[in-house]
């Protein structure tokens, strides 16, 4: 038995306490006034029955007691308790399967299998067990347990995912189930193909002392391991030919091995029909982009995939794709009478080029602007120009309330009366003229989706024109400043109207009133600005597997399936129905397949549905692996300092602090000492009632 | 001769608390309630009426007062014979009264001075009722108060008793010594203390006064705790007189202390008993008439022993 705090044992001075309370010659202080002490003789106290211990059970009774309490003051604990426990033969064993797609190379999976399975086997009656199942992220089987029936069933039925490997979340795991356990053995065992990416994420991670970390590597060391080709991803090329869009897919395929690879078959499949093949040469750990043919779109998106011959790696052979039609951002500008055409020169201009996406751009001039006009039209701007008047002021509320963007540059001719501005998102004042360099912008909000392209270093200088000529405008409260000159006015001002947006510029945007249209910011300005107006999102061609899709983020990509306010329901790509709305988390989809999920009304069987395309990531195509011991080492704690016992397997060490804290001795030490004093107390008052009745 | 209090009960005497009629604020009331019940309660009694009665003839000697002369029997034997009676009906009746420090302890409510005083009261007012004189000493180291002996001294003798406190240590043979040239005159002397001194100590101070012709009798008086010794606590004791401490375990002294007391006092009574004085003790749990009877029963045998 050893003590954690052994200094309290200092304490056990206070045993005297009772012994001299019972001894000492003390006088009460309380005098009693007598008439005459002639009959009384001075006996001191010590001479008499003080000096005489009466009760020794009594004191045996205090002394105990207050012993008791010192040492559960001094937190003992017994150290042979570890010892006895692995004279029991218990183990906490935790089982690391890595189920990365990289364990379907050749027969990885069943080796791995069947090494988790002897696993299981070897436990003994009183060792408990853990099956954790890791790719990007870890899956835990029943905790700690002894059924060894349900954890086999558990390993046969498992299958190889589409995730990447990562060792950090299984191995924290593991220790947060060695860190509960209080058998006095740890052994981990990792069945992994130990590839050198998913290392990473292990750095820190460090299993209790004493703890053992068995890794069982499935490669064939006889083998070159790391040969695999891949398919690395593709990228489209749209072009507009007679009308119709035009797409050619480019396909780049990637040879990890260190032999080269000839004559291998890549073919570009549009909705399951096999539409070209090519054969490529691939160099040693080199890779080749194989360009098909332009293939012709119509208005709806079709799935797509590129395939090479399968190795012994089949699931990177695949690359799937949904190919959507290209989009257009149809604008409407509005220019005064006099001058329509040309005050929207450098902006029609420059959203003229550009297919991603492409603008249709359609100017008019105030005069001839009518409720029609807006039609089929996702983005109005209103270039220097009076505001409109009477129903085609309301078709226009109507129309942004209704989601649409309207952009009103100012100019000499933007004029607003008081009772037009209810949609801007303030009140023009007159122009302020900046003579000599003019001024500049000065604070940007490039957190916002329109600047935050010129947010990172060496991608455009948007403070970099110069204006010479502004309107005020009194920002209402509603409104968001995105941007303001170097005096303090606000430049770039945003208000949001029912579903629409409506963004006002203060100045121009021609070269009138400053030079922005002359720097090379204005060409993805405009486009940002226009494309943000018109709500315009990029319909993501694939998604990586493991993704979690927000799709209160893809409302656009479900409107147009008209999917919107209604119940959802995902179909993985291997049939399994996921029930978005009511799920865990209601509204988000883990992808975890590789494949097309479909997303359908859950209530109809429509055809409509949305289409998204999950590939692995590719990094797990890299072969590549570590020495597992070196692993090992880095995730074992402290060793056991020589001391191995029970057939050398090493014996976890406890800390003091631990063991102490696990025994708890102290307060069982407590409570007795507690019982005793109550004893005492009974014993005491016993005997002073017998005292007193003899008196 | 000890007294049994149940006997007067039976008579139907109503025996008076000490700590009841110490509210009474007024002495002589106080005296004369206790003193008249006492009367009324015995008034079949064979002790009253007794001052004046005959006793004997002796013959005449020259001196005599003529007075006295038995006028019929000379008529009978033509020879002159006085006539003698039991009692002088007018003897002097002093209480030398102990107020030294050791008097003022109590533990029943009533310290045994006040009792003292009460005793004293009543002593003389019934003394007075019998038409004698009443005196009064009161002493602690020496004499503190003397008032001589007088038919018309009741009122002064209430008075010195109501007012004296008990503030010095006391010793006993200093202010008895004094005391013989203060009683010429036979007198009936009653000396009431605790008598903390040795019983030797006591006698050969009290005898002085007998061997002076006087009829003495002493009354001590205690405290229920100086006899019994009821303490249970180890404490401090202090002397009330010397001031001094001692640390005492009343459980261990407790049966000393009794039997010490015991034989304190049971030397003191045969000391007085082999000198002529009569002895009481009285503790001040006791009724006051039960004191009084004490007194009476004292007088009747120094009647029938003169």
């Amino acid at each position: 038995m050893a003590f954690l705090a052994p200094l309290f044992f200092f304490g056990l001075a206070t045993l005297a306490v009772p012994v001299i309370i019972h001894m000492i010659q003390r006088e009460r202080k309380e005098v009693v006034e007598f008439p005459s002490l002639m009959f009384l003789r001075k006996i001191p106290y010590h001479s008499f029955r003080r000096q005489r211990i009466r009760n020794w059970f009594l004191l045996l009774l205090r002394c105990a007691a207050i012993a008791l309490l010192v040492a559960a003051f001094a937190r003992p604990f017994f150290r042979v308790s570890s010892v006895a426990a692995v004279m029991l033969g218990a183990r906490e064993v935790v089982v690391l399967l890595d189920r990365s797609y990289s364990m379907g190379y050749g027969d990885r999976w069943s080796r791995a299998q069947d090494a988790a399975a002897e696993v299981i086997n070897e436990l003994g009656p009183e060792d408990r067990a853990t099956v954790i199942f890791f790719d990007s992220g870890a899956e835990v089987g029943p905790r700690s347990t002894t059924e060894r029936a349900s954890l086999a069933r558990l390993i046969a039925d498992a299958e190889p995912g589409a995730g990447t490997t990562r060792f950090g979340p299984a191995l924290e795991l593991a220790e947060g189930i060695f860190q509960d356990s209080d058998l006095p053995r740890l052994e981990a065992v990792l069945i992994s193909d130990f590839q050198r990416s998913g290392v990473e994420s292990a750095e820190g991670v460090r299993f209790p002392d004493g703890t053992v970390l068995t890794p069982v590597a499935v490669t064939d060391e006889t083998a070159d391991t790391t040969e695999n080709v891949s398919v690395a991803g593709v990228t489209f090329e749209r072009e507009y030919f007679s009308g119709r869009e035009r797409l050619s897919v480019l396909a780049r395929v990637t040879n990890r091995g260190n032999n080269p690879v000839t004559r291998l078959n890549v073919t570009l499949e549009f909705a399951d029909r096999e539409v070209e093949t090519f054969s490529a040469d691939l160099p040693p750990n080199g890779s080749t982009t194989v360009s098909f043919s332009p293939v012709t779109l119509g208005n709806a998106a079709v799935n797509g995939a590129v395939r090479i011959d399968g190795d012994r790696l089949l699931t990177d052979d695949t690359f799937y794709f949904v190919a959507s039609p290209g989009q257009v951002v149809n604008v409407l500008i509005v220019g005064n009478e006099r001058a329509a055409s040309a005050g929207a020169l450098y902006l029609s201009r420059a959203l003229g080029i550009g297919s991603s996406p492409a603008f249709d751009v359609v100017t008019h001039s105030i005069n001839d602007f009518n409720a029609s006009s807006l039609n089929g039209r996702q983005v109005v701007v209103l270039n220097d120009t009076r505001p409109p008047t009477g129903q085609t002021m309301a078709e226009l509320e109507r129309f942004v309330a209704e989601g649409g963007g309207l952009l009103v540059a100012a100019g000499e001719r933007s004029v607003w009366s008081p009772e037009a501005t209810t949609l801007l998102p303030g009140t023009l004042g007159s122009p302020i003229d900046r003579p000599g360099h003019g001024g500049s912008l000065a604070y940007v909000d490039y957190s916002h989706p329109v600047f935050e392209l010129f947010g990172g270093p060496r991608s455009g200088d948007v403070t970099s024109a110069r204006f010479f000529r502004y309107r005020p405008i009194e920002v209402v409260d509603s409104a968001t400043v995105l941007a303001r000159f170097d005096d303090g006015l606000p430049a770039l001002v945003e208000r949001s109207v029912g579903d629409g947006r409506v963004v006002f510029w203060a100045s121009t945007l021609d070269n009138f009133w400053n030079d922005l249209a002359l720097k090379p910011v204005y060409l993805p300005f405009v486009h940002r600005l226009a494309g943000y107006l018109a709500t315009y999102t990029v319909p993501p061609p694939w998604l990586p597997v493991g993704q979690v899709l927000n799709l209160a983020e893809q409302r656009s990509l479900l409107a147009k399936a008209s999917l919107t306010d209604v119940d959802l329901v995902a179909i993985s790509p291997s049939g399994t129905r996921i029930s978005v709305s009511q799920s865990e988390r209601a509204g988000f989809l883990t992808l975890t397949e590789q494949g097309f999920y479909e997303i359908r009304n859950a209530t109809t069987t429509e055809d409509s549905a949305l289409t998204l395309a999950a590939n692995v990531d590719l990094s797990e195509s890299d072969l590549s692996t570590i020495d597992p011991d070196e692993l090992a080492s880095s995730v074992m704690g402290r060793t056991t300092g020589g001391r191995e016992e029970a057939g050398n397997r090493p014996v976890r060490e406890f800390t003091n602090e631990v063991r102490e804290r696990r025994q708890g001795v102290w307060w069982y030490l407590l409570i007795l000492a507690f019982g005793l004093f109550v004893a005492e107390t009974a014993v005491s008052n016993r005997l002073s009632r017998t005292s007193l009745q003899v008196d | 001769m000890p007294v049994d209090a149940t006997h007067y009960t039976s008579a139907g005497v109503q025996f008076v608390d000490p700590q009841v009629v110490a509210r009474i604020g007024n002495l002589q009331l106080l005296a004369r309630t206790v003193v008249d019940g006492f009367i009324n309660g015995f008034h079949k009694a064979p002790y009253l009426g007794v001052s004046v009665d005959f006793a004997e003839h002796r013959g005449y000697m020259p001196g005599d007062d003529i007075r006295f002369i038995d006028w019929r029997v000379f008529a009978r034997t033509d020879r002159f014979y006085m006539k003698q009676f039991d009692a002088d009906t007018n003897t002097n009746f002093s209480v030398l009264l102990d107020v030294s420090r050791s008097m003022s302890f109590g533990s029943t409510g009533i310290t045994k001075l006040d009792y003292a005083r009460y005793l004293t009261g009543c002593l003389c007012y019934l003394s007075s009722k019998q038409h004698d004189r009443v005196g009064l000493m009161m002493f602690d180291d020496r004499i503190v108060e003397y008032v001589p002996a007088s038919a018309k001294h009741l009122e002064i003798v209430l008075h010195k008793l109501d007012k004296v406190e008990a503030k010095r240590a006391g010793d006993l043979a200093p202010p008895m010594f004094q005391s013989t040239e203060l009683f010429k005159r036979r007198s009936m002397l009653i000396v009431v203390s605790d008598f903390y001194e040795d019983p030797q100590t006591v006698v050969d101070a009290i005898r002085p006064l007998r061997y002076a012709g006087n009829d003495v009798a002493v009354f001590r008086v205690l405290d229920p705790a100086e006899i019994n010794f009821p303490y249970e606590e180890a404490s401090t004791f202090q002397d009330l007189e010397t001031g001094r401490k001692l640390p005492v375990v009343p459980e261990k002294l407790r049966e000393q202390y009794r039997q010490l007391v015991k034989e304190h006092t049971t030397s003191i009574e045969k000391l007085c008993g082999q000198n002529q004085i009569d002895y009481a003790l009285f503790d001040t749990s006791m009724p006051l008439d039960h004191a009084l009877f004490k007194y009476l029963a004292m007088r009747r045998k120094m009647r029938k022993t003169r």
